[in-house]
């Protein structure tokens, strides 16, 4: 393999805005929609899966010549699985109250499609300091995702953000951004946006050339 | 007869107040990516529902016999080991990975045995198996009979195989529902002048938002319905 | 792609490795298990424990004691002498949306409600979810009668009158609570009146 791929340094920032998970790749869409009716949970949520995805993508990458592909898979999904658990684990006795508002999104993290495409694509083939980037670079990026969504909608619901009040107290809470339907209206209403930001661009830098 | 309306309300709710799709969230990989024709979808749909009821029955089994504090299969084990220890083990910490591992295993073997002996079954929804590994709507299902099994706080209200069997069973048809009703409105949609960006994903998502919308109308309906059984 | 032939090594050194990994991610979380499993189980015995205090004035966290009365779980409320002064009886039913499970505190002869708390609840955010308001809906459950059915009342009730307040938009989610307490109340007042007629 001649063409080693983009550096270390370029993954990084390709995982945060240019290849975002959210908007650009759609992946890991159930806790994207499920947890952010509240930026304190979206945090909470982005930092477990970046713990995940960070330890799974180091374990894959120091093993990565060391197993066939169908053993491989097994492998991901044993490490994936293990760390998972001990993140519940942790948020379970460190923040008993948190774990109960995530409920069932922390053991999903285990099916989570970025997980399980950045070690198939990236760390099964990178060295560790350049599968570390990716994984650093693709969390914030996650983390972004997760964040601008849940801050939309918790404003939007509750007129508060992180529990601050940032809305005047007139504001009638649009209680259906807090609920599920508001959850898909909103990353509807940014993935147009995104898309239409992105095109807009590209047209002007047309133009410009 | 107050235990069938039970599993009555557990189907209700699962297939239509708290759709796995438009409630929880889960299976929205296929419900975007594989809800362009009706016919797809509807495969789709049943292929996830019989997955999840094989996954749901092994998981129960597992968590009921052999990770549940107390479990019967674990503490004959070790009572092998430490005959009159007085220890009760509690191996929940290893739910995770064995669920996961149910669920890799029974798409292995419905795929298998669909290949083996309906071939024609096998033809029209084989291709979704693979990717039904990585649903969430299966290990979902595990998870909620997890809650349900070891994580009650009365040890006298645990589910049984009836009750997890019909939250599994019902969610997956709810999940089928879903996914088929947003695969007729997209063929509508395709005849639509949609703006730009929203094309794909945006569309659909915003679609889902309205239907989430109407399946809320069926909040309070278990309420009565039980009022009415019983 | 191909021609980069890894050298990976043979099914038995795979296999060897499969062997070590699991042994490793074995360890590691039997690490976690024994290093948090106390204060995971600490937290689960306070989210209900920890409220006796609010639901019986004078009750022990510490102190009190989880028990069955004639097939109803319910925790004996002491004081920090030791003293019984009532009970903690954990009520769950169908609300609007999802259960409610509720924590409702008695007094020693179940004839007066202390308290009432929510454990959990999934009702709409902003009305039904005002159930679990401190010091709003909750409150007027405090002082209440239990010997007879708490009913919901549009508009101010009178006070310990056995009418509770309906929240406004959200009168089947107050009705639920209601009706759950009730429930509850009354069973464990028929087993509480069973074992005390035996002893």
């Amino acid at each position: 393999m001649v063409d080693s791929g983009p550096t270390a340094l370029e993954r990084f920032i390709n995982g945060i805005l240019p290849e975002n998970p959210t908007y650009r790749q759609l992946l890991g869409m159930c806790p994207t929609l499920a947890v952010t009716n509240g930026l304190k949970p979206a945090l909470t949520m982005a930092g477990a899966t970046a713990f995940v995805l960070i330890c799974a993508n180091f374990i894959t990458s120091l093993i990565r010549n060391a197993l066939k592909p169908h053993l491989r898979i097994l492998v991901f999904t044993l490490t994936i699985a293990t760390f998972v658990t001990i993140a519940d684990r942790f948020l379970q006795a460190f923040m008993p109250a948190m774990s109960k508002v995530l409920g069932p999104y922390v053991p999903l993290i285990i099916v989570n499609c970025i997980i399980i495409a950045r070690c198939e694509v990236c760390a099964s083939k990178q060295p560790v300091g350049t599968a570390l980037a990716d994984a650093l670079g693709c969390s914030l990026g996650f983390a972004l995702g997760l964040a601008s969504i849940a801050s939309v909608r918790e404003i939007l619901g509750t007129g508060c953000l992180l529990g601050a009040r940032v809305l005047p107290e007139a504001w009638p809470n649009w209680g259906i951004m807090v609920l599920p339907p508001g959850a898909f209206l909103t990353l509807g209403l940014l993935l147009g946006l995104v898309e239409w930001a992105g095109a807009a661009r590209k047209k002007a830098g047309g133009n410009q050339g | 007869m107050n235990h069938l309306v039970d599993l009555l309300l557990i189907a209700v709710g699962a297939a239509f107040i708290n759709n796995f799709v438009l409630h929880y969230f889960v299976g929205i990989c296929p419900f975007i990516g594989v809800s362009r024709r009706v016919d797809q979808a509807f495969g789709m749909g049943l292929a996830v529902t019989f997955v999840v009821t094989i996954a749901s029955f092994l998981a129960w089994f597992f968590t009921w016999f052999v990770t549940r504090p107390g479990a019967p299969v674990t503490a004959w084990v070790w009572g092998l080991f430490a005959p009159g220890s007085r220890t009760v083990l509690d191996l929940s910490i290893l739910n995770y990975l064995i669920y996961i591992f149910v669920i890799a295993s029974s798409v292995q073997f419905v795929e298998m045995y669909l290949k083996r002996f309906f071939p024609a079954l096998f033809k029209a929804f084989g291709v979704y198996l693979p990717l039904i590994t990585t649903n969430c709507a299966i290990l979902f299902a595990c998870l909620e009979i997890m809650k349900h099994v070891s994580g009650v706080r009365d040890p006298a209200a645990a589910w049984g195989l009836d009750q997890a069997l019909a939250l599994a069973v019902f969610g997956g048809l709810g999940f089928a529902l879903a996914i088929t009703m947003m695969a007729g409105i997209r063929e509508e949609l395709d005849l639509c002048d949609i703006p730009e960006p929203l094309k794909g994903a945006g569309i659909t998502l915003l679609t889902a938002g309205i239907m989430a919308m109407a399946f809320m109308g069926f909040t309070g309906v278990d309420r009565g319905l039980a009022a009415f059984l019983r | 792609m191909e021609k980069e032939a890894r050298k990976a090594p043979g099914l038995l050194g795979q296999a060897w490795l499969i062997l070590l990994l699991a042994a490793f991610f074995g360890s590691s979380l039997a690490g976690v298990e024994i290093a948090l499993k106390p204060r995971i189980e600490r937290n689960k015995r306070n989210e209900t424990f920890g409220q006796i205090p609010f639901l019986v004035p004078g009750g022990s966290s510490q102190k009190s004691v989880e028990t069955r009365m004639g097939g109803i779980r319910v925790i004996r409320v002491l004081s920090d002498k030791g003293d019984h002064l009532g009970w903690v009886l954990p009520a769950s039913g169908q609300g609007f949306a999802d259960r409610i499970e509720l924590l409702v505190g008695l007094d020693r002869k179940a004839e007066r409600i202390t308290g009432l708390y929510v454990l959990d609840q999934k009702e709409t955010p902003g009305l039904g979810s005002h159930i679990q308001d401190k010091d709003g809906f909750l409150r007027g459950f405090e002082g209440q009668p239990a010997d007879k059915s708490l009913r919901v009342v549009k508009g101010r009730p009178a006070p310990h009158s056995g009418g509770i307040r309906a929240i406004t938009g959200a009168t089947i989610s107050s009705l639920s609570v209601c009706n759950i307490v009730n429930r509850a109340v009354r069973d464990f007042r028929k087993a509480l009146a069973g074992s005390e007629g035996k002893d």
